[in-house]
């Protein structure tokens, strides 16, 4: 450990560590654009230059090592004047299109102009004329005239995924940011590029000019769309008062996490957004009754525990089965296996899950769903389903998603399911799964409720709610612990759980995977 | 005593105040009424939709969206109007632009003035100028609210 | 028989006359307080685009007026709900019965008074029927259900009361100074002339009976300054719960109230239909000269001169309720009680002593 002044402050820090990173520590911002935690120091934009005591030139604070007692300040008038000029070159070729730029609001170069700018143009000369609008990605849209050439993109097509599809192109005032020979950035990481852009030169085409950046809340959560459970912020958007919006997740974000994912995701989940807002349910379905009854969620629950009740009295438990999926959070996977296996000793658990996906040796695992391990963890074991014993052995079945249509087609469905007395799903979106069952039960997402997710590497993940849940959507957790009240097998027992929270203690005393686990 | 004589008084100076301007108006109207010119009007109102009071040249009044040369929309939809409007009553939604030089342009653009307090942000927050309140138009009344809804084409024309 | 179509021909035309200047008194007092306060007013009633400067309101008003909701509150006392404001419409009417319009037209030999009716105690009825207005008042505030109609009919009633006593007592010099309780008799003896030119009215001899009788009868008006009862727009009045039809006998009421207290203003204290030195055959001036007309003219002289009076006291009293402030409850009390009575009771003692001289 070294000690450095930074301001005038003193500061511990490990040897070998830049003076970029000690001010973080310290909690001093150094205004940087180039530098990027997740690659070495590359001083390209020069705005990063503090005073260093004894150096007669400014240094580079992302790449010039600390030194015990060295002097740094951030903030005398050298250092203002230095980013000004800066940021005045910058700025030379910068055309000030903020209004129509994506990455306004949250722009690194419009925020240090705002702090520091020279606000009075001192040349002559026109901004030159450049590419505006050019498609160089998947997802990505290059504008020329924007590229302050920190070269972050390059570097992590270089140091990420090793693909190296970008380069800078000529020399000096000419040079550019570009593909080779019209080869796109087709990689799976190639939306973190417009993420880690500091200004709005690489831009992505899915959330281009869809809304302004100002009005979206942030909410951490967790990538439910592979194994790797990722997390990542979900960007939405409340509505005004006056105008609804037709969507309200506007983008997926990366959230930086050094457990799991570092400071990337892939763009399956970058771009898999669009289940949140479409074609959801979020009232309560009664199909063989006519005239849509409208039924309450205490009701609903009270008729389904009397359902299993009497099967449970004439010792028929054997004919409810339950066709799970791995969407489902390690408490409601608990309490199934509580409830069910434990309690009413019903063997019939299947799991349907999405198909399995091609993997990348970065995060993508073949696995898409998020909580297999947590299945398993929990001591379900994930078997498949056979229609036709299905159809023979059930009187009740109990259908958790609508992942079946992957395995098999409507009409081996539909036969199946027509010898089953009662069926019923926990559907979040409504498909042609749900005209096929008596009673279609609308379910919060996991960016609506909470819980934990256990991702292919035994890591226990919390997850709070982002979105507000909508109509009567109510999360899996709480229709199964009023179950289990109203089924009043172990009622003081299932009073206990008032939140997911606690039924993570419970697991944590109950299996030893869990215990003290939780994050 | 004195009081209340001079309570009085003060009554009577009251009524002689509002006879003499019921004298003196009537007079005007008279005049007016033999198409005799006066000086004032016997009444300091004016009839409001036969008669119009000019409008001060900074009023704020019906919002308009100011075009370019080829007629379309100044507006590119950066939506800072949205942004500051107070009153949440304007709505824009961007869509791509095929030439390179606007790139963005409004493809809804709807202010409620239902909502509208014409506060006149959204003229002040607009970088492109391309919203105006100078339009001099007052009477925009409806009967029903959703005819106060403007959209672009409302708004341009 | 003819006595009888006679009869109904001055009933008609009483009610006509009565009914109709208090229709345009509501369209004069807008005007009035427009002018006063420098604005047009109302002008905006029209038939098929003809406005004439706004000579259709009071249509405009009463159209409006029956198609409202007429609206009785619930646990009211229906009946008396209902019956109120005929009691005070019906009251303040009656009393146009006994004011002389003129002398006697004599058409084709026969004589007819220009009165509907000429009672030896005329004078009492129209003060007893002004009086039994008060039923409407309390009636109406009681009936409604709602405790801020009954404390203003309770204010109501006080106020009119207390004034009554005023009012009556500031006559009784008048009546000592014209012996009679016939009100026609009484416009007759002033048109005799005091010192050989002045008239005879009772603005001369009674200038200070005028005074109080004038406050005493704006008090009974129940208008600005003394509407306490009613208080339109921030204390609540009796009236409160009315709506519609019933809502507008009571503001017809009111109108008819300022009429009844201009005519007979006129007729007591400003000689009536007297036109100053008009005799039954023409003019007598004080200097000498004579002007002779037709009975006819004469008679038009008269009813006119009674008119232009009723009007100009009208006027007055719009005047009035444009320019002053409202009371306060206890300055009404104070007004009514501590000086209009014994001002009046001194104006009986000092008429006394000037008669036995």
């Amino acid at each position: 450990m070294i000690k450095i002044f930074i301001d005038e402050k003193a500061i511990e820090v490990e040897k070998s560590t830049t003076i970029l990173k000690a001010a973080e520590q310290a909690g001093i911002d150094i205004p940087h654009l180039c530098y990027h935690p997740a690659f070495p120091p590359e001083g390209t934009c020069r705005m990063c230059l503090v005073e260093i005591e004894g150096l007669p030139s400014l240094e580079l604070a992302c790449s010039t090592q600390v030194k015990d007692g060295m002097k740094v300040s951030t903030k005398s008038e050298r250092v203002i004047e230095a980013r000004k000029g800066v940021l005045e070159f910058l700025l030379a070729e910068h055309p000030p299109d903020c209004p129509i730029c994506d990455k306004a609001g949250e722009c690194s170069l419009q925020d240090y102009y705002e702090e520091y700018g020279q606000f009075e143009n001192q040349f002559n000369e026109f901004k030159e004329k450049r590419e505006k609008k050019v498609k160089i990605g998947k997802n990505l849209i290059r504008d020329m005239e924007r590229c302050i050439l920190c070269r972050r993109c390059v570097r992590f097509l270089k140091e990420v995924t090793k693909t190296q599809e970008l380069g800078v192109f000529e020399r000096g005032i000419h040079s550019e940011i570009n593909i080779l020979d019209g080869v796109l950035v087709d990689n799976n990481y190639s939306g973190n590029l417009a993420e880690i852009c500091p200004v709005g030169a690489m831009t992505d085409s899915d959330f281009r000019f869809k809304t302004r950046t100002w009005f979206l809340k942030k909410g951490e959560s967790i990538c439910p769309l592979c194994s790797r459970g990722c997390s990542i912020f979900i960007e939405y958007h409340e509505g005004f008062s006056r105008f609804t919006l037709p969507k309200r997740v506007y983008r997926i974000r990366s959230r930086e996490n050094h457990k799991v994912n570092g400071f990337w995701i892939c763009d399956i989940g970058r771009y898999g957004y669009s289940y949140i807002d479409e074609n959801r349910i979020d009232k309560i379905i009664v199909n063989n009754k006519e005239g849509g009854e409208t039924i309450t969620w205490e009701k609903m629950v009270i008729l389904l525990a009397e359902k299993i009740k009497r099967l449970y009295y004439i010792k028929k438990t054997s004919r409810i089965a339950l066709i799970l999926n791995t969407w489902l959070s390690n408490e409601e996977l608990f309490l199934i296996n509580k409830i069910f296996r434990n309690d009413l000793s019903v063997e019939n658990i299947y799991f349907t899950d999405p198909p399995e996906g091609e993997e990348d040796d970065l995060l993508l695992t073949s696995e898409r769903s998020p909580n297999k391990r947590g299945a398993r963890e929990i001591g379900l074991d994930l078997k498949p389903i056979n229609l036709e014993t299905l159809a023979d052995k059930t009187d009740l079945l109990l259908i958790f998603g609508s992942f079946m249509f992957d395995q098999f087609n409507l009409a081996e469905i539909k036969s199946a399911l027509d010898n089953i007395k009662m069926k019923i799903i926990f559907a979040t979106h409504s498909n042609e799964m749900n005209s096929l069952v008596d009673i279609v039960l609308p379910m919060s997402l996991i960016a609506e409720k909470e819980g934990s997710l256990t991702n292919v590497d035994g890591i226990v993940q919390r997850f709070s709610p982002v979105l507000m849940a909508q109509g009567e959507c109510q999360p899996e957790w709480k229709v199964l612990v009023n179950l289990a009240k109203e089924l009043e097998i172990n009622f003081r027992y299932y009073s206990q759980f008032s939140s997911p929270e606690a039924i993570l203690d419970e697991m944590g005393k109950k299996i030893s995977f869990f215990e003290k686990k939780s994050e | 005593m004195i009081k209340a004589l001079g309570y009085f008084l003060e009554i009577i100076r009251g009524s002689i105040i509002t006879t003499r301007h019921f004298v003196v108006n009537m007079h005007f109207h008279f005049m007016k009424l033999f198409r005799i010119k006066t000086k004032r009007k016997g009444a300091v109102t004016i009839q409001y939709p036969e008669e119009k009071r000019e409008i001060a040249t900074r009023h704020r009044s019906l919002h308009r969206l100011m075009t370019n040369k080829d007629g379309k929309p100044r507006c590119v939809a950066c939506m800072l109007c949205v942004t500051v409007c107070p009153s949440e009553c304007i709505y824009v939604e961007a869509a791509e632009d095929p030439d390179l030089e606007v790139q963005k342009y409004p493809s809804t653009f709807i202010i409620d003035l239902s909502r509208c307090c014409f506060c006149g942000f959204c003229v002040e927050a607009c970088p492109e100028d391309a919203i105006r309140m100078d339009t001099g138009q007052i009477e925009f009344a409806e009967y029903s609210r959703e005819d106060l809804i403007y959209n672009l084409e409302k708004l341009i024309g | 028989m003819s006595e009888t179509i006679i009869i109904l021909i001055k009933v008609v035309c009483a009610l006509v006359w009565f009914l109709l200047i208090t229709l345009y008194l509501t369209w004069v007092e807008r005007k009035e307080s427009a002018v006063i306060q420098d604005r047009i007013g109302a002008n905006r009633a029209s038939i098929l685009g003809i406005r004439i400067i706004g000579l259709f309101q009071p249509f405009a008003d009463a159209i409006k007026m029956i198609f409202k909701e007429d609206f009785t509150p619930r646990f009211s006392r229906r009946f008396l709900h209902n019956l109120a404001p005929f009691i005070s419409f019906f009251f303040v009417a009656i009393t146009i019965s006994a004011i002389p319009f003129g002398d006697v037209l004599r058409i084709g030999g026969q004589e007819i008074k220009l009165q509907v009716m000429d009672i030896n105690v005329g004078l009492l009825f129209v003060l007893a029927m002004l009086s039994l207005g008060i039923y409407g008042i309390i009636l109406s505030g009681w009936s409604s259900n709602n405790r801020y109609a009954l404390i203003g009919g309770m204010r109501g009633a006080a106020q009119l009361i207390s004034y009554e006593v005023a009012l009556g007592l500031s006559l009784i010099g008048l009546i000592m100074v014209y012996p009679s309780l016939n009100l026609s008799t009484i416009v007759h003896y002033q048109g005799e002339l005091l010192f050989g030119w002045l008239p005879k009215w009772g603005v001369f001899l009674q200038p200070l009976g005028l005074l109080i009788f004038f406050f005493a009868a704006l008090a009974e008006t129940k208008r600005i300054p003394f509407d306490l009862p009613e208080g339109e727009n921030e204390i609540v009045g009796f009236f409160t719960e009315y709506s519609g039809l019933k809502w507008g006998l009571f503001m017809m009421t009111d109108f008819m109230e300022v009429l009844i207290v201009s005519t007979l203003l006129t007729t007591l204290f400003f000689g009536g239909w007297q036109v100053p030195w008009l005799a039954a055959d023409g003019f007598h001036f004080p200097w000498g000269s004579e002007w002779l007309l037709p009975h006819g003219i004469v008679v038009i002289f008269q009813v006119a001169a009674f008119n232009i009076k009723v009007f100009f006291f009208c006027w007055l009293q719009i005047l009035i309720r444009w320019t002053y402030p409202r009371f306060r409850y206890d300055q009404v009390m104070d007004l009514g009680w501590k000086l209009l009575i014994p001002l009046s009771l001194a104006n009986i003692v000092a008429t006394a002593i000037l008669l036995s001289i």
